[in-house]
């Protein structure tokens, strides 16, 4: 059984559990003692543990997932007929620049972040990221940047130049109000906090794999994180640059897009683009990971073609730096760089296609399990099929020049993020509930949440290929009978299909949420391995024990787990069972390491994200507020530096406290 | 497992083709800024690029969920044993790769080519500055003797041209990005401050088209609309006549003069009406730079010769009036467009209502008092508190403005 090293007394009764020593305390630290306490909400909070890092950001992104749906549903009820009362002007345009924001920032990327941090550490048989506390400030910056944005909306109203946030009209005189501002504040802050866990798992990946886990017998899941990390180091300061810029222009006077002073309002889109077009591959990547995990799982067969899948998804990254400017095809950019960036845009709906096929291919001649995580994935494979081929059609810079602006765009990437993306997040957890929480997500109520959540998005997205084309433009507060046309298809018609669809939709996501409440109260605890899965983090119990591996595995294949389970005979073809998972983990337990060192939980990054919150605030709200801001920040940067990374002996002092220590920490084995 | 029955790939597959065959039947007819509806040559150009592409793609999905159906059925759980853990086959994927890449090499050499002739202004026949702001376009036809435009010409919301004419425009804006959309003509191009940007724009036949500003550009995108009229060139020459005509002031002691007065008191500090003299023989100069944050406000001149009004929001003309021209044939519409606005026509309702209180019809920041930024600048036009007396005089007055 595995040892982590704590201060510890021999047992008062022989075999029974251990009790933390008390310690004389060296200096009186009283209140400024490290919280590590293993229970209760201290120990989320201050936590440092991957684990509880992922399941925080999973909260943030579900949270926001209801926000920003909620921002939609406001938006199509608007659209619902002709020159709709929901909504006036100001409120809708502030409404989609929200909506598309959170949709982005606030619940993609920390729901990407969730799977990540969870599970990239157990995909390598690694026992944390390689740097634990700048994995909390990570994901509490993101919190601060989520709050900020939205506080927006009580403050003033919220910003309201799209989530593009074009200049001039981002700016001062178009823009009075401090909408812009808080976003521009919210952003910068999430950004860093993106930044930041970015470093973090490149280091990881890189130097941080289990014994025998070279790179290509990495599962795909993390390579494509690994390619999202790399994305954002490279796009994030991009956007950091030109949210810089505006907020000077705003705030100082600068004047890098007031065409007055000889600015040119392309820059901005130049530098949104830049970072942006890389975005929607950092959005989607980990989605793509996901169901190269359980497509395979599935079908009960390797993904098909693992080196072009995980070549392709590194050449999506890296093709994706070259086609940002398919975004201004009417911009004025002339007609070469326009063929430029259209050819460009061609090429890499090849290394997207290449991954459709694997996919298809892995399935053929499966035995497909129908489980909700699978019939999710396969929905990802289809819907993104759809949308990938309207991305195609765009890619013909004339043709896009009648598509961009109208609906048929919206249909577009809500078909690749949320047919593509959101699909995949919700694969991913169905697939790893069980691991994660110790029980499956009940499959009635999960079938009824993936054909609500099929057919609604349809009903909802669908028709919007029909109302781009037939030249109804975005971002329009209302549209008038005018200009819809006439029959009994008008544009008004697909209008409200398209609203009835989302809340079809909403009511699809609902049933989420049921199926978390009712699993936990009503479905039994999981077996360790429900669907005979292929890599290394069900080596592990359900959940996870706080170190993860008792011993680290020693890796030899592509999903290690599947070759400990089954034994191929390749004369028979066949896969005879030669190990169980339960037996599996046994071995494990059975050689635990001797010694164990964890990071301790600490207070300093909370501390340091809302102090960069309160010194981003004091941007809009002076000097004073700033200085506030700036003092705890430096405090916290002065507390983190001076502190261990494990606590000290006196921090346990008296924290042998009710909800008692952990078994599984000072039980021998 | 067994999956459930009544969504059976099968039954799915069938549900599927039905909503799709359904989906392609079902648009709307007579969309006015239907992008598949070309009535222009660019328009016409990419209308031949989508009849390549949308095709191939329709092809190569429904190939892939075919095929992706047909797996499903196939190979589902039946209690087989576990299959052969095939790991790739590196010839296939190959193909699969260079498959795509040819397809879309052929479709890149039509784009490539599309892309220059549509860039093309070598051949260009006529010139129209438009300038976009918000939320209305202005129109500004510079000096082409050729076609009768002896002086410019400033008009909104309609922008008149010669059919069969290689018109390009150069566009550019007074505030922040706009784009110039009118779908059955040309694609869209965006109109950003501070650059000039050219497009081409050209019409078959006579008639009216439709078109929207469609760049995001704050509260009233959604209301920035235009049209773009094509006539005969015997109908563009006498509109150009009549926009070069002099100004008939209204007989004295009519309503329509004690309009004009109104229209002295209030309107002129913005609009512009060429030709127009204040009582002491002055001639009438608008200052919207002074008033508006943009610099600019709709030059009236002949503004019942248009048949939209307040950045082609509304109508002028009431419904009957409107079917008339707008379902005109291409050899009738010149003819009905050049009547102009009749009293018979005017749709007094919107046009009231716009005199009575603008902004609470547009959205638009029209209280300068919220606008600290603008000094005090309005941004499209205010409720200027007019009385009903007022409005009756204004509007017999500018239906004088023929």
């Amino acid at each position: 059984m595995a040892i982590i090293e704590r201060p510890e007394t021999t047992p008062a009764v022989p075999g029974g559990p251990s009790v933390p020593a008390t310690v004389t305390p060296a200096s009186s630290l009283g209140a400024l003692k490290r919280p590590v306490t293993t229970t209760g909400w201290k120990s989320w909070l201050f936590t440092v543990d991957h684990k509880k890092i992922g399941i925080i950001y999973g909260v943030i992104g579900m949270f926001f997932l209801v926000v920003g749906g909620v921002e939609a549903l406001l938006i199509r009820l608007q659209l619902a007929s002709a020159e709709g009362k929901v909504l006036n002007a100001s409120v809708y345009n502030q409404m989609f620049t929200m909506h598309g924001t959170t949709m982005v920032f606030l619940f993609s990327m920390p729901m990407a972040n969730a799977f990540a941090n969870y599970f990239l550490p157990l995909q390598l048989g690694a026992r944390d990221v390689a740097f634990p506390r700048m994995n909390a400030l990570a994901v509490w910056l993101t919190l601060t940047g989520g709050i900020i944005l939205n506080l927006a909306w009580f403050l003033g109203g919220a910003a309201d130049g799209g989530w593009f946030m074009y200049a001039p009209n981002s700016g001062p005189i178009f823009s009075p109000s401090n909408g812009v501002d808080f976003w521009v504040i919210g952003l910068q802050i999430a950004g860093i906090g993106s930044l930041i866990g970015s470093i973090n798992l490149i280091v990881t990946v890189l130097n941080m794999r289990a014994p025998g886990l070279s790179l290509m017998k990495m599962p795909v899941f993390s390579w494509m994180m690994l390619v999202v990390q790399f994305l954002l180091v490279f796009s994030l300061p991009v956007i950091t640059v030109a949210l810089t810029l505006l907020m000077f222009q705003r705030g100082f006077g600068a004047t890098f897009f007031d065409v007055a002073q000889g600015a040119d309002p392309l820059l901005w889109q130049h530098l949104f683009w830049i970072f942006g077009h890389p975005e929607v591959y950092i959005l989607v990547l980990p989605a793509f990971g996901i169901i190269s995990e359980v497509l395979p799982t599935f079908s009960r067969k390797p993904l098909f073609g693992y080196p072009f899948v995980v070549f392709s998804g590194a050449a999506i990254g890296l093709v994706g730096f070259g086609v940002w400017a398919h975004h201004m095809f009417a911009s004025g950019l002339g007609p070469v760089s326009v063929a430029v960036f259209s050819i460009a845009t061609m090429a890499i709906a090849i290394p997207t296609g290449v991954k459709i096929f694997n996919w298809t291919l892995t399935m053929w001649g499966g035995k497909i399990w129908f489980a909700t995580p699978m019939k999710f994935a396969i929905g990802l494979v289809v819907l993104f099929t759809f949308g990938g081929l309207s991305g195609v059609t765009h890619s013909v810079a004339p043709s896009d020049t009648q598509q961009t602006d109208t609906y048929y765009i919206v249909a577009h990437f809500h078909y690749v993020l949320f047919g593509g993306m959101v699909f995949g997040l919700f694969s991913g957890l169905y697939y790893w509930w069980p691991k994660v929480f110790g029980k499956r997500l009940n499959e009635r109520l999960g079938s009824w949440n993936f054909w609500l959540m099929f057919i609604g998005m349809n009903m909802t997205f669908g028709p919007m290929h029909i109302l781009g084309l037939q030249g109804q433009p975005r971002r329009m507060y209302q549209w008038t009978e005018n200009r819809a046309g006439e029959g009994f298809f008008d544009l008004g018609f697909w209008n409200m299909i398209a609203s009835v669809g989302s809340f079809v939709l909403a009511i699809g996501i609902l049933f989420f949420f049921i199926n978390m409440v009712w699993t936990t109260k009503k479905e039994p605890k999981s077996s360790l391995d429900p669907w005979d899965a292929r890599t290394l983090e069900w080596i592990t119990s359900n959940p996870p024990k706080e170190h993860n591996f008792d011993r680290i595995p020693t890796v030899s294949h592509l999903d290690e787990f599947f070759h400990r389970k089954y034994q191929e005979d390749h004369a028979t073809e066949s896969m005879t069972p030669i190990k169980t998972a339960e037996e599996i983990l046994a071995e494990e337990e059975a050689n635990a390491d001797a010694h164990i060192h964890l990071p301790s939980p600490s207070y300093w990054p909370l501390v340091l994200a809302v102090g960069i919150g309160v010194l981003g605030l004091g941007v809009i709200y002076g000097v004073p507020t700033m200085i506030i801001g700036g003092s705890i920040v430096l405090v916290a940067i002065f507390g983190w530096v001076l502190e261990p990374s494990v606590a000290e002996d006196f921090d346990y002092e008296g924290t042998s406290h009710d909800d008692g220590p952990s078994k599984e920490l000072t039980t021998h084995g | 497992m067994k999956i459930n029955k009544m969504l059976s790939p099968r039954r799915l597959a069938a549900v599927a083709g039905i909503l799709g065959v359904a989906f392609l039947a079902g648009c709307a007819t007579n969309a006015p800024q239907d992008t598949w509806q070309p009535k222009g040559p660019n328009a016409e150009k990419i209308d031949n690029l989508n009849w390549l592409v949308f095709p191939i793609a329709g092809v190569v999905g429904v190939i892939v969920i075919g095929l992706i159906l047909y797996i499903l059925m196939r190979f589902r759980d039946r209690g087989q044993p576990i299959p052969k853990q095939t790991h790739g086959k590196p010839a296939l994927e190959i193909t699969l790769t260079i498959i795509p890449a040819l397809i879309l090499s052929v479709v890149g050499v039509f784009t490539f080519r599309a892309i220059f002739e549509l860039a093309e202004d070598q051949d260009t026949e006529m010139i129209i500055n438009v300038t976009g702001q918000q939320w209305w376009w202005e129109y500004d036809y510079p000096i082409q003797e050729q076609y009768g435009i002896t002086q410019p010409i400033i008009t909104s919301g309609q922008m008149v041209m010669p059919a069969g004419t290689k018109v390009i425009l150069r566009e550019t804006s007074r505030d922040v990005i706009h784009s110039f959309w009118v779908p059955a003509l040309n694609g869209k191009k965006d109109a950003v401050p501070g650059r000039i940007h050219l497009l081409r724009m050209e019409a078959d036949e006579p008639g009216i088209y439709a078109g929207q500003c469609a760049e995001f550009c704050g509260l009233s995108h959604a209301n920035m609309r235009m049209e773009v009229i094509a006539l005969s060139k015997e109908d563009f020459a006498a509109w150009v006549q009549n926009q070069l005509a002099d100004y008939k002031a209204p007989a004295t002691d009519t309503l329509a003069k004690q309009g004009e007065e109104v229209f002295l008191n209030q309107c002129v500090r913005c609009h512009q009406v060429n030709g127009l003299k204040r009582a002491d023989g002055t001639p009438a100069i608008a200052a919207p730079e002074d008033n508006v944050h943009s610099g600019a406000a709709p030059n009236l001149t002949k503004f019942m010769t248009r048949n939209t009004f307040a950045g082609a929001m509304f109508d002028l003309v009431n419904n009957k009036c409107r079917a008339d021209v707008w379902g005109a044939s291409a050899t009738e519409f010149g003819a009905k467009y050049l009547t102009g606005v009749t009293e018979e026509c005017l749709n007094t309702t919107k046009l009231r209502a716009w005199l009575r209180n603008a902004p609470a019809v547009k959205p638009m920041y029209a209280n300068p008092e919220k606008l600290e930024p603008t000094e005090g600048k309005y941004r499209g036009m205010p409720n200027l508190n007019l009385t009903e007396d007022d409005i009756d005089k204004l509007v017999a007055y500018l239906l004088t403005l023929r």
